[in-house]
């Protein structure tokens, strides 16, 4: 217990001894943990905001005209059996026109002159979650347009690409700054032990006189690591959310993008954990590295 | 009788220059021995070298049944907790009390809070420096830091105490304390070998006296006896 005490003691001390190394060090892993939060923060919303969306997409099967009531409940059987469907809703001509008019009142006049109702009927057919994918529901829709009967199959495919285009670089740059900064915040940390470990050397020479072994030694700077790491992550999640709530105040103020602040999310506590125990592995990690460099002759 | 300390023509070299050169000796239990000789006669290089804080170039080297030589990295702690070493310069913690600076080798051991309590205060207390247990080290005289310095050494039990020029920096009165002290540590059973250049140590020491000169082991005699090789 006594012993314990003791390691906890001398990270403290090595902290409070070295004061401005120790703020500066938080502050710049802080900075750093943050910027890599960004992306993260990016990633996580348009990530939500895609499955969002992705829940309304649905896809418009219109049909030839002149098909007969069989031909159509066939097709229909055909697409709620398929495994790659979770919904079928039939759509004819006369409620098709019905819509057209509720919807555009002051061009229903356009349909009039014609005679004939233009519109076809139609399905429209959800996809199970698992096929919202752009690749997924693009074969889906190939397959379907060359079933007989079938006219058309629309869905917006450009904006379901986009979107998972965007997420797709996001997530790329998530990590290549991810390991960028996670490496800087390691070398902070690590330089910062190092700086701890030069200015105590002589104490670490008694201890060794004394028969401490090499890990005794080394636990106070592993803790030290491990709190700065700790310390430097709680922060850049507090920057992260005053910047989050900053956002959304200015979305507010200026009415612009109204109804977007409501999408808009922070990392939830188990994430915020998450984040703050990688940093304390990085901070670990930077001791460690630190440690190994130093050698064994100073600890 | 057993030999604690044995050491079998070790030799040691520093940038070509013989720190010490074909040394045989043997250290027997409960044994006082001073180790004389001048500066850079190879008094500290050797003491370094039974707390394998130095590696002989040639020659092997027992303390307590171990050969020191053949330690692996990971077992030279648990040497260095059998053999208390006193320095000519104290080495305190200068921000740690008397009672921690003394408590600290316990603590690596990781001893219970009741014996670090005994102990620590058995140690202080056979060093006479008891009641100054929460001061700083600092704080302390020449005298007071070295005799501190020698209850953290002996507060673990070692079966060996080494001191290396542990009344370098004291006047006469202190250093015939000092070695009145090892001399006490010694009637208790410990091993104690103090390696000092002071010839009036012998003043004060009626007792086994290895002389080093230039790296070279030159006489062994008991003060008092004559020299001998």
């Amino acid at each position: 217990m006594r012993r314990l005490f003791y390691l906890v003691r001398e990270a403290w001390v090595n902290m409070r001894t070295n004061r401005t190394t120790t703020i500066v060090a938080i502050l710049t892993t802080a900075f750093a943990l943050a910027c890599v939060g960004i992306f993260l923060l990016l990633y996580m919303n348009l990530r939500n905001a895609a499955g969002s969306l992705q829940e309304d997409v649905k896809v418009m099967v219109y049909l030839e005209d002149r098909r007969s009531s069989e031909q159509v409940r066939e097709l229909e059987r055909t697409l709620k059996t398929d495994r790659m469907v979770d919904g079928v809703l039939f759509i004819s001509k006369e409620q098709a026109l019905g819509e057209f008019r509720v919807q555009f009142p002051s061009e229903s006049h356009l349909l009039e002159g014609l005679g004939e109702n233009p519109l076809p009927a139609s399905f429209v057919v959800t996809l199970a979650p698992s096929f919202r994918s752009p690749d997924a529901m693009k074969a889906w829709v190939e397959r379907v347009q060359t079933m007989e009967g079938v006219a058309k199959v629309d869905y917006n495919q450009e904006w379901s690409s986009l979107l998972a285009g965007l997420i797709g670089y996001i997530e790329l740059a998530a990590i290549g700054v991810g390991i960028l900064l996670s490496a800087a915040a390691v070398t902070i940390i690590g330089n910062t032990t190092r700086l701890a470990l030069l200015a105590r050397q002589e104490e670490i020479e008694i201890l060794r006189s004394i028969g401490a072994t090499r890990t005794f030694i080394r636990i106070p700077y592993f803790l030290e690591g491990a709190v700065l790491g700790a310390c430097g992550s709680a922060l850049s999640l507090g920057i992260l959310k005053f910047a989050v709530e900053l956002f959304r105040q200015q979305i507010q103020l200026t009415g612009r993008f109204s109804g977007i602040e409501g999408m808009i999310s922070f990392f939830p506590l188990s994430v915020c954990l998450a984040l703050v125990m990688a940093g304390m592995g990085l901070g670990f990690a930077g001791s460690v590295v630190s440690l190994l460099r130093v050698g064994d002759g100073r600890a | 009788m057993d030999a604690i300390i044995q050491l079998i023509h070790v030799s040691k070299w520093h940038d070509r220059r013989a720190a010490l050169s074909d040394v045989t000796f043997e250290i027997e239990k409960g044994e006082f021995v001073l180790l004389m000789g001048a500066s850079g006669a190879g008094k500290s290089t050797l003491l370094r070298m039974l707390i394998a804080e130095e590696q002989p170039d040639e020659g092997q080297i027992f303390v307590h049944g171990k050969n020191v030589t053949k330690l692996r990295p990971s077992e030279i702690p648990y040497l260095r907790r059998k053999v208390g070493a006193v320095f000519q310069d104290f080495r305190l913690l200068p921000k740690k009390s008397v009672f921690d600076n003394v408590a600290l080798p316990l603590i690596v051991q990781g001893a219970s809070e009741k014996d670090i309590r005994r102990k620590v205060t058995e140690a202080l207390r056979a060093v006479d420096v008891d009641h100054k247990n929460d001061q700083l080290p600092s704080s302390l005289s020449t005298g007071e830091q070295q005799r501190v310095c020698i209850a953290r050494s002996i507060v673990n039990g070692p079966v060996v105490l080494l001191a290396d020029e542990p009344t370098g920096n004291l006047d006469p009165e202190r250093t015939r304390e000092i070695i009145e002290l090892f001399k006490l540590i010694n009637a208790r059973g410990t091993t104690v070998v103090v390696a000092t250049h002071d010839p009036h140590v012998l003043k004060y020491v009626n007792r086994r006296v290895i002389t080093l000169v230039h790296g070279v082991l030159l006489a062994e005699h008991r003060v008092g006896e004559g020299v001998g090789g």
